[in-house]
């Protein structure tokens, strides 16, 4: 019970403090709602025995958005034109990747932190895949989120395939023949969806700028799409327990005999479960 | 007894189920056109279509000003009499049904018309955006695509029976994307089957791996081991290097492919020989042309029986159960 | 433990019974994600993030740093690749790092007729398993102890992409441009006079070792044999000349395509250099 007494001085600037932050927040979320789903994003609840393992996955996001950033950055200085600079007899292509490593300031952190985060964040989504299969969280009801997931990995691979041609050099240039060739050699579209990457019957400029297109506006595009689905259906569905532990949520009751009505129940529980109940730990 | 209107308010006003109000007018729209067709007008051609765009909005604006200011000049405005007919989405303003019945009415008509109109409507808008747009995407790779011809120097260059590995550019415009290497020899006379002249025969073989489209390499000695300089030229397709080189066959550094000196292949994944160029002989020099791919090669030099197909690309089958796998080619050179 | 009970695939009921338990559960005993668990995915990114920016560095300083030449491969590659050359004779193509399982499966599928399994077939099929795997495994079960087939399953593909990845990166294809630098190695490891050492360009660069292994280098393809110490088991020097023009007239049935195209004179050192190889001692 508090006792009504008169708030002290330094009471009353902290609640005027409060008052600064809170006031803002209130005027934001009567006219949004926004801030009521940003707290229940934040204090959830999450089953107490998560595991360092589950946090693989807001791993790979991090990477992805240092892609991302980075990706955004590098876009200002490259140019992706196949055209042979006529002073120094190099693509311009090459050139600005050259120039981003070497004359800008800090160029060549930026290029190297994109060219290896590509690989980790492909790591990374690997390490999750395998970490959500060991969990067995693909099961009910997070089978349409294993499906994202997938595509997510799928289109990432794409991404590090288009972003590998930019730099126009020997080993981009020659692993895109291949792997356009690869597509070329599926059945009756093969041919046509090969020539429609390269845009046209060899590599040429139009190569380039077209794999450009894909990797900084339409795959990108769909990661963020699929991610917030992904996210999203990891804030519906839940967290779910490492599978061994003793007290993961939602483990079937221990007590119970077959056919023997338990308080509460109104019909026996059958025999399928009765099995299931023979040790704890997780199921859901 | 109708307003002058232009012909959809006729529509408009059969519609109407609430107190009646007069139908909205186009004319506003009308001198909207008039307007922009005299701006555009004054960039493109101030005299011509300036001209127009300023007869439109004059008599648009006359006919909306007159509209507008009907009550204050004291006519009267003549309003339709309420008609509850209602009509299916479709039907031109020209047929009117008679309005027998109030109870022979179709049951959510006009809700399904908006319906069908929204959806339809939209559609069209998305057609008219997307349809353009994709093809402008999906359709340039496969038209006006080129045939280059590519001048690789007078036959003088070419010793008799010697491999060269040639470097040009298809297209000098496109610069270096466009490089290419082929390995050429000149095989010597050879009577022409038809005009029975000697003329001169060269096997010319693309050095694009018919498995994925890896650069393949000659397998033998080059340069310094074999003793042969370099040979520069400079032709119309600019600066053309030939190296020469004594080949025992061809392999290709990516899954293992090997061919022999014709092009054939006698290991690894590659699926038919390796393609070939065309030419001719144009004034005393050798000139390239488009490439085409080739089952196998029976025989060598100049006496060799090339089995020869249309351009496929790598990977692609030409013969054997596999070639309807690719039933359609993308359009050719 | 009770052996493993053949269920049939859970009924809905039970699936939506057993999630309602996971809901209540969470409802009553989970911690709150902030700061708990958010805590724990900050560390890991700050890793994350910390990693990259040393690859990063490395990438940067052991290329570049070391010359001062980017072109410089240091522990992670050069800085700079030397730009496209679409009328190279000499690049060795190869993807990056993590298709390096697809390339090498290419590799393996090399009777043409199969190519399409290498490069669409099997692909396509594991992505097919990949998405429909929710639906190939509908138990209930998720502890690893209690599902023997998914986790052998697990292994397995962990394993066989882990080893085509490995094989992947270190395929080598034996052509010119790539043995020519292994012959100073055999001159010394064979102890080739100095009138076998045009012959042994001639063997690095004429596309032997695509198919024969000689001293370390070179693959074996076709069962082509190891050609180390040929010299010892057949010192005869017309003999070879005889086989490198037609092969398959010394030695009936060889696939091994003939060499005649090098002329007298490259064969008579071809055989010098041959006839020295007694083996590495």
């Amino acid at each position: 019970m508090a006792t009504r007494r008169k708030p002290t001085k330094a009471e009353v600037r902290r609640q005027h403090a409060e008052q600064v932050i809170v006031y803002p927040l209130e005027w934001l979320e009567e006219r949004s709602g926004l801030v009521g789903g940003v707290k229940y994003f934040l204090f959830r609840n999450v089953p107490s025995d998560v595991n360092w393992m589950q946090t693989l996955g807001s791993a790979a996001l991090t990477a992805f958005l240092v892609q991302a950033i980075t990706g955004v950055i590098l876009a200002m200085y490259y140019v992706p034109s196949a055209a042979t600079d006529p002073h120094t007899g190099k693509p311009v292509a090459w050139e600005s990747i050259v120039n981003i490593s070497d004359n800008l300031f800090m160029g060549w952190l930026v290029r190297g932190m994109h060219r290896w985060g590509a690989s980790v964040f492909i790591i990374l989504m690997f390490l999750h895949m395998g970490r959500v299969f060991l969990f067995g969280a693909y099961k009910y009801p997070r089978e349409l989120n294993w499906i994202i997931g997938v595509l997510i990995l799928v289109m990432g691979m794409m991404e590090g395939f288009t972003g590998y041609l930019l730099p126009w050099d020997q080993t981009a240039y020659w692993a895109t023949v291949v792997g356009i060739n690869l597509n070329g050699t599926a059945p009756i579209l093969g041919p046509w969806l090969a020539q429609f990457l390269r845009g046209g019957q060899a590599i040429s400029g139009d190569t380039l700028t077209r794999f450009y297109s894909l990797h900084m506006l339409v795959i990108p595009g769909a990661i963020i799409g699929l991610i917030t689905l992904h996210l999203y259906l990891v804030i519906r569905l839940g967290v779910s327990s490492p599978p061994w532990s003793k007290d993961a949520a939602g483990g079937e009751p221990e007590e119970a005999e077959p056919e023997r009505l338990r308080p509460g129940l109104t019909r026996p529980v059958p025999h399928g479960a009765a099995a299931m109940q023979a040790e704890p730990g997780g199921r859901d | 007894m109708e307003p002058e209107q232009p012909s959809p308010d006729a529509e408009h006003e059969s519609l109407h189920e609430e107190a009646h109000l007069p139908p909205p007018s186009l004319y506003p729209i009308g001198f909207a056109i008039g307007i922009v067709v005299l701006l555009v007008g004054l960039v493109i051609d101030p005299m011509l279509i300036s001209s127009i765009g300023a007869a439109i909005a004059i008599v648009f604006g006359i006919l909306w000003a007159r509209d507008a200011t009907r009550e204050l000049r004291g006519e009267t405005v003549v309003l339709e009499p309420e008609r509850r007919e209602l009509k299916e989405a479709g039907e031109g303003a020209a047929a009117a049904p008679a309005d027998e019945e109030e109870g022979a009415l179709p049951p959510v008509s006009r809700s399904a018309f908006l319906e069908g109109a929204t959806l339809g409507l939209g559609a069209v808008i998305g057609a008219v955006i997307t349809v353009p747009v994709a093809g402008f995407a999906v359709l340039p790779a496969f038209l006006d695509q080129e045939v280059h011809k590519v001048d690789l120097g007078p036959l003088e260059t070419f010793p008799l029976g010697q491999w060269l590995i040639a470097t040009f550019v298809l297209d000098p415009a496109e610069g270096e994307v466009s490089r290419r290497t082929a390995f050429v020899r000149n095989n010597g006379l050879v009577a022409d089957p038809q005009t029975k002249q000697q003329v001169p025969s060269f096997t010319i073989i693309s050095n694009h791996c018919v498995h994925l489209g890896c650069p393949v390499q000659a397998n033998g000695p080059t340069g310094a081991i074999l003793g042969k300089p370099t040979i520069h030229e400079r032709t119309a397709n600019g600066p053309v290097e030939f190296v020469p080189v004594v080949p025992a066959g061809y392999g290709c550094p990516c899954h293992g492919g090997q061919y022999d000196p014709e092009g054939n292949r006698i290991a690894g994944p590659p699926v038919r020989a390796l393609d070939r160029y065309a030419y001719e002989i144009d004034n005393g020099r050798l000139v390239l042309l488009s490439v085409y791919s080739v089952s196998h090669v029976v025989g060598t030099g100049a006496q060799a029986k090339i089995y020869k197909y249309k351009t496929y690309g790598p990977g692609q089958h030409v013969d054997g159960p596999e070639q309807w796998f690719y039933p359609l080619s993308p359009p050719q050179h | 433990m009770a052996a493993i009970p053949k269920e049939k695939p859970s009924s809905i009921e039970e699936n939506r019974a057993g999630f309602a338990r996971y809901k209540a559960d969470v409802k009553a005993r989970g911690k709150s994600f902030y700061p708990y668990a958010m805590f724990h995915d900050t560390i890991m990114s700050l890793v994350v993030v910390f990693t990259i920016v040393g690859l990063a560095a490395i990438w940067k300083w052991s290329s570049w740093g070391v010359t001062h030449n980017p072109t410089h491969p240091g522990l992670l590659g050069p800085v700079v690749d030397p730009p496209a050359d679409p009328g190279t004779t000499s690049f060795v193509p190869r993807p990056d790092w993590y298709f390096y399982f697809l390339f090498y499966l290419l590799r393996i599928f090399k009777w043409p007729e199969s190519v399409f399994l290498g490069t669409i077939g099997v692909p396509t099929i594991a992505l097919v398993l990949l998405l429909a795997l929710p639906f190939i495994d509908r138990r209930r079960e998720r502890r690893p102890s209690a599902r023997p087939v998914a986790m052998i399953a697990a292994v397995l593909t962990i394993v066989s992409m882990g080893v085509l990845t490995w094989k992947g990166a270190t395929a080598k294809e034996a052509l010119a441009s790539e043995v020519i630098l292994d012959v100073p190695r055999w001159i010394q490891q064979e102890h080739l006079p100095p009138e076998a050492v045009p012959g042994a360009k001639l063997f690095a660069t004429a596309g032997c070792t695509a198919c024969h292994t000689y001293a370390g280098s070179g693959g074996s393809n076709l069962g082509a044999p190891d050609l180390t110490a040929i010299g010892a088991r057949i010192p005869s020097k017309a003999f070879h000349v005889a086989h490198l023009k037609c092969p398959s007239c010394v030695n009936p049935g060889s696939p091994m395509p003939p060499f005649a195209s090098l002329g007298e004179a490259r064969l008579e050192e071809l055989a010098t250099f041959l006839v020295n190889s007694k083996g590495t001692s």
